[in-house]
């Protein structure tokens, strides 16, 4: 029993006591110590009487007591110390106590005091607010006292912009609010009601009196008082009026120096250094001066009269404008005797004198800077239009029907159509221009000695070119993109038609050409020339400056594209994507023509085929098929010294090239020699075919062969080793020992080389060598 | 290098405001354009279609009907593959007009031009002023195809523009076919055709 005593004492109690920080639960805890060490002292005495009577039997016990003992009195100091220490704590605690039952009752306290106070700072606001208002409406009704006696003042002084000032003051005020707030104690005809009929009186007069001396100002030429009144017009919010009577009185302007500059114009003399582009001068001095009229205007209304107002503004100068450009034009058009002109392009009056191409060439000119001018000046005044858009509307879903508008304006406005109607007319004129001067230089077509193309090639490409420019010059896209569109038909089809008719009468043959050519010589240093042999060789060589011409004209094309391209590319800056791809379009199709000549040069060439080249080779197989290749040792060695046919052969080949190789491109040069190569090989082969070789025969072919190669490379800078593959291939069947020895040349074992001949002729030309047997070419597995 | 296979120029003619800038963005956007600007010049779109396997590229120019406008598009008509002249059957000036048209043709497009006539607004049945058959017959005059259509309703126009992508197909498979005839010198695609006496060279 005990034990257990002095266990809950002495070890757990001892810890929590430790850990004790309430007030009430260390009481308890004392009460508790004090209680149990009552019970203690009772237990001891017990314990001690016990033991005095039973200590025999129960010294086990006292001993153990005595251990536990020793133990509380180890304590005892500790236990003491703690004791000591809580009493000294249970003042402080009892302050802390009070101090925070005061605060919690503060703190309360103040809460509610701050409800209190919020709530009346609420009310305070909006009384203040309403104060704020109200203050605002006597201001606004002194305001009106003081707007409408000022506007009185005002007028009295002339000033107007002062008045204009009151008005505009009083025009922000809100009437009707002023009303309402002044109703309970106004009757009709009060003050309030006075100084509003007074206003508006004022506002009438003052609006009146703007009106009429802003006209006077005009009538007078008083420029600093026509500006005074439009900065007036927008403060009476008269944006539109002010910005019409403005845009008029601007207009005049133009009007009047537009009158004089057509006047000076029609008086120039014909010998003035500007006499051609007279118009083109005149239109763009009215084009100058309404763009420096708007340099110079375009602040005032942006400052007086806000963001998107200049669009109206513009449109009334652009309707003067039109009206000025229409009387140039007029003008223009007399004077240069356009009608007359345009009257004789038209097809069933055509006739080539009847129009002078030299006074083409000028209108031409003068057109193309006329719409150039008008290009640039109405791109000046939409960007000024939209710019002024882009200011007042900020959101670009919400200005793009504005934006359309602009852009409708400009698009069918009576200046643009104009220049339409005569870039319409200029495209005619310049096509038929371009048709003239290429037909003048066709029929004007010379070449110097020596030369290998004739003038007219050079000649239509500048014609092209020249025209082609000028409509780029006009900045008109839909115009360059039709003069691109011409420049291809007439080339492609007008151009080549020419060419191509000069080759179609074919390459004159029927005798010698180097018989021709020493008949030339011959004229040459005689100065005479038989005529039907002269009128051959003429032909000749008209037909090879047409193949060369028609070669040239293939390069031309790609050059003249190429140039174009890039003076279009200049255009590109200013229009747009769709434009853009418009004229890239145009000018591809400018490139398929190159293409076009090439079939003219082919086919020139399968002129010269039939005509020269073919009749002249012919002899050349003749002479093989004449010579034996089924020889002896003796034969073989003697042909050493004195060669059959092959030295004979590229004598002629050579004599034949050389005559050419003056007369024709260097180009065309080697298209020639490919074609004869082309045609030698394809009738050496056929001869092959019809003669017999045995095997120093065929020793000798391959000599002839390699001779001939070696010629025909020397002359070309193009490869024509291929031309030569199958007849190489048949040498080497041709220098066989053995029919069988075939197979180190075929199928697994033909190493690089590559088959021209099919197996069939591969056995056939085996069968050409006599020593060979037919079973064994037969017995071939190829 | 793009990728198709042949390209094919389709040129509308006729008279402003029978509907050509709807048709062709009918056909190219698949919208009917509402507060259409008149055309200026001309105008081209692409569209590409898929012929039985074949990527086949439309370049459509569209063209000003007034007549400021007419030296630019007669520049357009030699080197079109197909020519669709379009009227109003509202309007019967429209399909008087046609007579004007079919001489321009004549003068400045090649022979073997792929040519439709088109009557189109077909959806105003109401204000009709041309009877199908009276197109019809008219077309058939002058040897071309006929079709009528609405742009604003998308009647007929995508059937218009792919039988001509179809046809041209056909013509261009057939000369590769027969690559000879390509290089024959009765100049091409076309035929000479300048006004009298300016290109005898
Ligand atoms: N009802 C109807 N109106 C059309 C049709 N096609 C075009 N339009 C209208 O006809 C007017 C002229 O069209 P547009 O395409 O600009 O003619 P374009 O001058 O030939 O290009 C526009 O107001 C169009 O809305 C159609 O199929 N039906
Ligand atoms: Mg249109």
């Amino acid at each position: 029993m005990a034990t257990s005593i002095v266990d809950a004492t002495s070890s757990a109690s001892m810890d929590s006591i430790e850990n004790l920080t309430e007030l009430d639960e260390i009481k308890k805890a004392l009460e508790q110590l004090g209680k149990q060490e009552v019970i203690f002292g009772y237990s001891l005495i017990a314990q001690f009487s016990h033991t005095g009577f039973k200590s025999s039997q129960n010294f086990k016990f006292s001993e153990h007591v005595e251990q536990e003992l020793k133990a509380l009195l180890e304590h005892q100091d500790t236990l003491e110390s703690k004791m000591n220490g809580l009493h000294k704590m249970l003042p402080n605690l009892q302050i802390l106590e009070t101090d925070s039952r005061q605060l919690t009752s503060m703190i309360s306290f103040t809460s509610t005091l701050a409800e209190n106070v919020s709530g009346k700072v609420r009310k305070l606001d909006l009384a203040k607010s309403r104060v704020v208002e109200c203050s605002q409406r006597v201001e606004d009704i002194l305001d009106l006292k003081f707007c409408t006696d000022g506007v009185q003042i005002a007028l009295q002084n002339e000033d107007y912009e002062k008045a204009a000032g009151h008005v505009h003051r009083f025009r922000n005020l809100d009437e009707t609010v002023i009303r309402i707030s002044a109703e309970t104690n106004e009757v009709p005809g009060g003050t309030l009601d006075t100084s509003f009929k007074q206003l508006y009186e004022s506002e009438e007069k003052l609006k009146n009196i703007v009106h009429s001396k802003f006209d006077a100002a005009v009538h007078c030429q008083d420029v600093a008082s026509v500006e005074r009144f439009f900065k007036i017009f927008p403060l009476l919010a008269m944006h539109n009026e002010g910005i019409t009577k403005f845009g008029k009185y601007l207009a005049a302007q133009i009007s009047e120096k537009a009158d004089n500059n057509l006047k000076l114009a029609l008086h120039t003399p014909e010998n003035d250094k500007r006499a051609a582009v007279l118009f083109a001068d005149t239109i763009t001095l009215l084009f100058e001066g309404i763009a420096r009229v708007v340099e110079i205007h375009q602040p005032l209304v942006e400052t007086y009269y806000g963001p998107g107002r200049l669009f109206g503004m513009l449109q009334i100068l652009q309707k003067e404008c039109d009206r000025q450009a229409r009387k140039v034009i007029e003008e223009f058009k007399s004077q240069r005797k356009y009608d007359a002109l345009v009257g004789d392009l038209t097809p069933s009056f055509f006739s080539i004198t009847c129009i002078n191409p030299r006074e083409l060439d000028v209108i031409l000119s003068e057109i193309a800077l006329i719409s150039a001018r008008a290009e640039l000046y109405m791109r000046f005044m939409r960007r000024r239009a939209l710019g002024d858009v882009e200011l007042a509307i900020q959101e670009v879903e919400n200005r793009k029907s504005t934006v359309a508008e602009v852009e409708k304006f400009w698009n069918g406005c009576e200046l643009s159509r104009l220049v339409q109607e005569l870039i319409n007319v200029y495209i005619m004129m310049e096509e038929y221009f371009m048709r003239e001067m290429i037909l003048k230089a066709v029929s004007m077509d010379s070449s110097e000695e020596g030369q290998q193309t004739s003038s007219m090639v050079d000649d239509t490409f500048f014609i092209v070119k020249k025209s082609v420019r000028r409509a780029i010059s006009s900045s008109n896209i839909d115009g360059v993109c039709a003069m691109i569109n011409h420049a291809c038909t007439v080339l492609e089809q007008d151009f080549r038609e020419v060419l191509y008719s000069r080759l179609r009468a074919g390459f004159p043959s029927g005798f010698d050409l180097q018989h021709a050519y020493n008949i030339v010589q011959a004229s040459i240093t005689q100065g005479k020339l038989q005529s039907s042999d002269a009128e051959k060789v003429k032909a000749r060589a008209n037909f090879l400056m047409s193949l060369n011409n028609a070669e040239v004209t293939c390069d031309y094309c790609k050059a003249l594209k190429d140039n174009l391209e890039d003076e279009v590319s200049k255009l590109f800056t200013q229009c747009s994507e769709q434009s853009k791809a418009k004229l890239e379009s145009c000018l591809g199709d400018l490139g398929t023509v190159s293409g076009r000549f090439k079939d003219v040069v082919d086919f020139g060439f399968s002129q010269l085929t039939t005509s020269a080249i073919k009749p002249r080779i012919k002899p050349v197989a003749d002479a093989f098929l004449s010579t034996s290749h089924n020889i002896t040792e003796e034969d073989f060695s003697n042909y050493e010294a004195n060669d059959p046919w092959v030295q004979n052969s590229i004598v002629t080949l050579d004599n034949m090239l050389s005559t050419f190789k003056n007369s024709l491109t260097s180009a065309n040069y080697e298209a020639f020699v490919s074609l004869v190569t082309t045609e030698v090989t394809a009738q050496l082969e056929k001869a092959v075919g019809k003669t017999t070789f045995n095997r120093l025969g065929g020793l000798q072919f391959d000599k002839e062969l390699r001779g001939l190669v070696g010629y025909l490379s020397s002359v070309t800078t193009w490869t024509i080793r291929d031309k030569f593959a199958r007849l190489t291939q048949m040498a080497t069947i041709l220098n066989l020992e053995r029919v069988s020895e075939i197979m180190d040349y075929w199928g697994q074992n033909s190493g690089p080389l590559t088959w021209r001949l099919t197996p069939t002729e591969v056995r056939q030309t085996l069968t050409l060598r006599i020593d060979f047997r037919g079973e064994d070419i037969k017995r071939l597995k190829l | 290098m793009e990728d198709y296979k042949y390209l094919f120029k389709v040129v509308l003619i006729g008279n402003a405001g029978v509907g050509k800038t709807c048709l062709v963005s009918r056909y190219t956007k698949g919208f009917f354009p509402p507060g259409q600007m008149a055309t200026i010049g001309v105008d081209f779109m692409i569209k590409t279609v898929e012929i039985d396997g074949d990527k086949v590229k439309l370049q459509i120019w569209d063209t000003a009907g007034q007549e400021r406008f007419r030296s630019i598009t007669q520049s357009y008509y030699r080197s079109a593959n197909a020519l669709i002249l379009v009227y109003d059957v509202c309007s019967q000036q429209s399909y008087e007009s046609l007579p004007h048209w079919i001489h321009e043709i004549e003068l400045y497009a090649g022979t073997k031009v792929l040519s439709y006539l088109v009557g189109n607004k077909i959806d105003q049945a109401d204000k009709r002023e041309i009877p199908t058959h009276v197109g019809r017959e008219f077309a058939e005059r002058y040897e071309m195809r006929f079709l009528e259509t609405s742009a604003k309703e998308a009647d007929n126009v995508e059937k218009l523009f792919c039988s001509i992508a179809h046809q041209l197909t056909a013509q261009a498979r057939d000369l590769e076919l027969r690559p000879e005839q390509q290089n024959t010198f009765v100049t091409g695609g076309s035929t000479p055709i300048s006004p009298p006496g300016c290109c005898k060279f």
